[in-house]
């Protein structure tokens, strides 16, 4: 931050793909010992300008300075190995190897007889040492830790290294607040040491926490760079995104001062409802055309408590009442033939399917649901899509590309015309919003104020606390797989009111890991 | 002009990675070895002892057959990701079926009318059992179909006692020896039953639901696919295609050979599928490629007849085609040649300068 | 109505499949032992091709009828799984663990016996090679081969041939598998003696692996090939000689005059084709040699020295009429 030239120093990036222009003249520039935010909605280019610099994407103009020499990286491993590392938004590790071995993946310690497995750990254990993380069981495989934890193992993998630039991704998209505070003090202690550090979020309440500058993107174009410090939240939203803001915040208060009196039935009641391991037995009460928000930090039960409601997995005990009649969910066809439909937190393994087109990941629920015999005709798919692309506004609206082509806003726009499409009295949302734009955020939100004036009961589930409180009409609250409190929304409910519930009943008990 | 040009460029770019593309390729580059060792091989003559078109083409037409029959039943089943070893096995049961039947009847149109049910009903029901023991029980489905592929051919050898067991029907030899208009009626079949399947995917929204287990099962069973009844239904189907592969197999010579009959075939309709571009990895599939696939093969086998080339030096041949066949395939090394040519083309361009 | 229970059984078995195959994963109960065999009885091991076609049916099934208990003998019989030489080597090698009292091998691939035999010879287990050889053909790992002779068999096909056709013509060869003895030993006879005749050109060789399907599709092309020039098919089985003579009418050309068929086996329906003029000559390769390898089997047992190459005498039939004579006895 003082005299000291820039680390990366780029000047006029552009690169172009076939029909867009993903890069214009960006500049960009990193000190060592400062944290730098990159900012901007989806589609704005910050994924495209990291790819750049660690070559992942071969530019068209610009130059790339490394500690003041010019580079061209032939891709992540070329660019590690110059000192950059990167920690992507998806975790990428191997899902059945241990913590350990995730960790020092290609970087075992080798002795005489191949790898020294011991060494090798206590190499690893260091690493997370210094993240924070010595509780960590070093053997434990990775695919039975939450996301949340597996992000960390994904930054610990990133620090072996010992890099001079550190890239982050969207690390942040999955992690508690307990986690992220935790996440912050190694980004500290790292800034501390000299190591400059890239950060990309779409929390603004962690970019003022953390980073010491900011430099702000829109739609591939450089909007300027900033300290942190000189930029208040309204003028960095609108740097961002201008015009959107505004409806964000018009939402939130009308949704708020909207208090919903429940009449006649309940669409859907259940009487200890639960599955051993997983969810304790929960009695919940959901009308038409209420929002009913599920609250709790990660591991809480909240996803757990949804996938029981769509049959996603079986409960073991209990009993669901529809429309008032007993009713036997058991799997997810049947819960979509009785009009229920479940989006689920995991987009990349249970929402989109990659490889499919847009307009068949978005006709595929309906289409199941019709059994393949009785095909939609192309017109009908059609008019499905030109309709949930045009409502949801997704970019580019173009329903034969790939899905995996689309940022991840727009992929959940997508997930959500899935279900939608298949017209269900009663909507599932599990972290509709998370590591999406503010743009998309505020449309997914629109969307789900729209369909419960429309009647449509929905179950909005977000570890966003400030999203839940804007947009539901009661709140469950919930700990240790069970349901905590239920609270009548209104004004006087804040995030603040959440948190105290949680922290009230848990004094006695340790932080919440999972 | 160059837009043009270019947009011709792309297209061909477009045409040449698609892989079943080299499966043509290769197809010809076969028949015009034939055609240099015998300038006559692509005629089609008339014969007029029997009344049929005959040449080697019409040839490679008939035994592609069986193999186009596996080969899409095979293909169904790979886009769900899964696998069928037992093909070969369950043709050689609908093939004992049928001689055992035959031999025992008189040989009228109504007992190969019979026959041919209960040869196919025994191979659906050969393959719904594949289909149960990976979608139910949820075996992998190497394993449920390698045990198909072995009690298979134990279930045929109890049908026939363990002999080669030899009928006589000619209804039922007809559909692999007959004739309609000269062209040969097992080729016709084949054809007819493909475009039927090819149909019946592609028109219904089966394809789609195939490729959606084939690339995420986790996925489309939260988007509420029946993941169980599809595999049940391609496996099944699986079964009944490889049915009728084992009857035009056996029907050709009305023998069924119990170690012979369809043995690794499923190595064929396996190879045929991945020609034809259909990724073992499941999703995206192609029933045409398959074809292309299936009828390389043919030509391949028949080739090496042709050119008389050793029995000890035909497997080394097979698998040097397959071999550069997957080579040319693989995006890695086109990309390799792409750029030693761009290489060359600049050294060129650089010799010139200087 | 001979083959409706078999189709029975067929059923039963498929639905025993679908009951039972998850759990016990399809075990192979081909391996027959003759049950309880008292300690007084010979433990024969007999490693057996399995089935092959008509021929091999006969002279297992032979074998089985000829080492009966009554006879005393436990014969323990094992066949290769679809022809595989690793199932043979493996079912040796447990009848040496077991310590049978005689091995009779019907090898399906000549080579790569070597260590096996060793093995038996220290156990100090006698071998009996029964109609298929070893190669190298060494007559130290072993105590005799039983057959008949190939190459005498194949060399009276190539006496009929060249006295068929003595101005020559064009001929073609169906083949077994590529590296059997059997096939190696039928080529030399018959090239021993065909090749001393000038006229008689060979247009070329294919394998058909035994099958009657692949030897009618290979044959079909090879008449497409030499434009229907051809006049005689030496097939190395009655089975490919059928496939041939199928591929022959095909192409609208009549077998037995256009093309001559010789085949060696003598099966039942090789001789009833040679009786309808459809193959033109057969030659017997006798598959009932069972008495001749018991009395072989008591000498060796009783350590008696026996040549290490026992011929079986077998019988040609060149004419329709010899054909029929043979077939109301012809056992397989």
């Amino acid at each position: 931050m003082t005299g000291a030239p820039p680390i990366v120093e780029m000047t006029g990036i552009s690169i172009s793909f076939p029909g867009v222009k993903a890069l214009d003249a960006v500049d960009f520039r990193l000190f060592p010992g400062e944290v730098h935010t990159l900012m901007g909605e989806n589609g704005a280019g910050k994924s495209t300008l990291i790819k750049a610099l660690t070559g992942v994407y071969k530019i068209d103009e610009g130059r790339i300075l490394v500690a003041g020499e010019e580079r061209h990286f032939g891709g992540t491993a070329d660019a590690q190995a110059a000192g950059i590392a990167t920690v992507y938004q998806e975790v990428n590790l191997c899902a059945n190897l241990s913590i350990g071995e995730n960790v020092m993946l290609g970087h075992e310690v080798r002795g005489p007889f191949g790898i020294n497995w011991k060494a090798t750990h206590r190499a690893a254990a260091e690493v997370l040492a210094t993240l924070g993380l010595e509780q960590l069981d070093l053997r434990r495989p990775l695919d039975t830790l939450s996301l949340a934890i597996q992000q960390l193992v994904a930054i610990s993998r990133a620090m072996v290294t010992r890099p001079k630039v550190l890239i982050l991704d969207e690390p942040t998209s999955s992690l508690d607040a307990n986690e992220v505070a935790n996440l912050f003090t190694v980004i500290r202690r790292l800034r501390d040491q000299g190591v400059a550090i890239l950060f990309v979020t779409h929390f603004l309440d962690q970019v003022y926490a953390i980073s010491d500058r900011i430099t702000v993107l829109r739609n591939g174009g450089f909007v300027g760079e900033y300290p942190t410090r000189e930029l208040d939240r309204t003028t960095l939203i609108s740097k961002m995104i201008g015009k959107d803001f505004a409806t964000l915040r018009s939402l939130g208060s009308e949704r708020q001062s909207h208090h919903y009196e429940p009449r006649g039935e309940p669409l859907l009641r259940t009487e200890d409802l639960g599955r051993k391991g997983s969810s304790e037995p929960t009695d919940l009460e959901l009308h038409k055309g209420e929002v009913l928000g599920l609250a709790g930090l990660l591991g809480s039960g909240r996803t757990e408590l949804a996938r029981l409601l769509y049959g996603a997995d079986k409960p073991d005990s209990g009993t669901v009442w529809l429309r008032g009649k007993k009713t036997d969910i058991h799997s997810p066809t049947a819960a979509l033939a009785h009009r229920i439909a479940f989006s689920s937190e995991n987009r990349r393994d249970e929402g989109v399917i990659r490889d499919l087109t847009v307009r068949e990941n978005l006709v595929l629920a309906v289409q199941a649901k019709r059994g393949w015999f009785r095909p939609l005709s192309r017109k009908e798919q059609d008019a499905l899509v030109r309709k949930y692309l045009t409502e949801l506004n997704v970019r580019p609206a173009d329903p034969e590309r790939p899905i995996k082509l689309l940022s991840g806003g727009n992929q959940q726009k997508v997930l959500l015309g899935r279900w939608l499409a298949t017209e269900p009295d009663l909507l599932i949302l599990d972290e509709p919003t998370r590591g999406i734009d503010v743009g998309a955020k505020a449309e997914i939100q629109a969307a789900v104020a729209a369909l419960a004036a429309k009647g449509v009961a929905v179950v909005f589930i977000s570890s966003e606390l400030e999203e839940v409180v804007r947009l539901s009409d009661r709140i469950i609250v919930m700990k240790d797989h069970r349901k905590l409190a239920e609270l009548e929304n209104g004004p006087h409910v804040t995030a603040e009111t959440i948190v105290a519930v949680i922290a009230d009943e848990g004094d006695d008990e340790e932080g919440d890991s999972e | 002009m160059t837009d043009v040009a270019s947009r011709l460029a792309a297209k061909r770019g477009a045409i040449v990675r698609n892989q079943a593309f080299w499966g043509v390729v290769a197809i010809v580059l076969l028949l015009a070895i034939n055609v240099i060792s015998d300038p006559g091989y692509l005629s089609i003559g008339y014969n007029s002892e029997t009344g049929h078109l005959s040449g080697n083409l019409i040839d490679i037409l008939r035994a592609s057959a069986p193999i186009l029959m596996i080969a899409v039943g095979m293909c169904l089943v790979v886009a769900t990701g899964g696998i069928d070893l037992s093909v070969g096995s369950i043709m050689v049961v609908a093939g004992a079926v049928s001689m055992e039947l035959l031999s025992s009847m008189d040989g009228t149109t109504g007992d190969a009318v019979l026959t041919l049910a209960v040869a196919l009903g025994i191979a659906t029901a050969l393959g719904a059992v594949n289909g149960v023991l990976v979608s139910v029980v949820g075996l992998q489905p190497f394993i449920s179909t390698l045990v198909m592929m072995l009690a298979g051919r134990g279930i045929a050898k109890v049908i026939t006692g363990g002999q080669n067991t030899t009928a006589d029907n000619d209804s039922f030899a007809w559909l692999a020896n007959g004739y309609i208009v000269g062209v040969p009626v097992v080729f016709l079949l084949a054809i007819v039953i493909v475009v039927l399947v090819a149909l019946l995917v592609r028109r219904s929204a089966l394809g789609l639901m195939l490729e959606a287990i084939g690339m995420d099962s986790r996925a489309s069973r939260l988007a509420g696919v029946k993941r169980r009844n599809l595999q049940l239904t391609v496996y099944s189907a699986s079964g009944l295609l490889a049915g009728i592969a084992g009857v035009f197999a056996t029907a050709s010579v009305m023998t069924v050979d119990v170690s012979r009959t369809g043995y690794q075939l499923e190595l064929d309709a396996i190879l045929a599928v991945v020609i034809g571009g259909t990724s073992l990895a499941g999703g995206k599939f192609s029933i045409g490629g398959a074809v292309i696939g299936g009828l390389l093969i043919a030509t391949l086998d028949k080739t090496v007849v042709f050119l008389g080339i050793p029995a000890s030096a035909t497997p080394a041949f097979k698998a040097i085609v397959i071999v550069v066949l997957c080579l040319l395939q693989s995006e890695r090394v086109r990309s390799l040649f792409r750029h030693r040519r761009a290489l060359r083309a600049q050294s060129q361009k650089e010799a010139v300068a200087a | 109505m001979r083959s409706i229970p078999r189709v029975a059984r067929a059923f039963a078995v498929t639905g025993a499949l679908a009951l039972g195959l998850a759990a016990c994963g399809g075990g192979d109960d081909d391996t027959s032992t003759s049950g309880d065999g008292g300690g007084d009885l010979v433990t024969v091991g007999f490693v057996a091709v399995g089935p092959e076609g008509g021929w091999r049916q006969a002279n297992e099934a032979n074998v089985q009828d000829t080492f009966t208990e009554e006879a005393g003998f436990e014969l323990k019989y094992a066949p290769a799984t679809n022809l595989d030489q690793r199932s043979q080597i493996d079912a040796f090698t447990s009848f040496v663990d077991e310590g049978v009292d005689v091995i009779l091998l019907s090898a399906t691939e000549g080579a790569g016996w070597e260590d096996s035999l060793r093995r038996a010879q220290e156990a100090e287990i006698p071998v009996i090679l029964v109609d298929r050889g070893i190669e190298p053909d060494d007559n130290s790992l072993y105590v005799t081969r039983i057959a008949p002779d190939n190459y005498e068999v194949s060399t009276s096909v190539a006496q009929w041939a060249v006295s068929q056709f003595p101005d020559g013509g064009n001929y073609f060869v169906l083949e077994g598998p590529a590296g059997v003895s059997v096939v190696n030993e039928r080529n030399k006879g018959w090239d021993d003696t065909v090749s001393s005749v000038p006229g008689l050109v060979k247009v070329g060789a294919q394998t058909a692996n035994w099958s009657t399907e692949e030897a009618k599709s290979v044959f079909e092309t090879v008449l497409r090939a030499n434009n229907n020039d051809i006049q005689l098919v030496f097939a190395q089985n009655d089975e490919m000689g059928l496939g041939a003579a199928i591929a022959v009418e095909e192409a609208g050309l009549t077998p037995g005059v256009d093309v001559k068929i010789a085949t060696i086996d003598g099966t039942r329906p090789a001789l009833e084709a040679l009786g309808e003029g459809r193959l033109s000559f057969v030659a017997e390769y006798n598959p009932l040699f069972g008495e001749t390898l018991l009395e072989v089997v008591n000498q060796v047992l009783d350590g008696e020295e026996v040549e290490p190459y026992i011929v079986v005498p077998s019988e040609t039939f060149d004419s329709p009429e010899a054909a029929t004579a043979a077939l109301p006895s012809r056992q397989y």
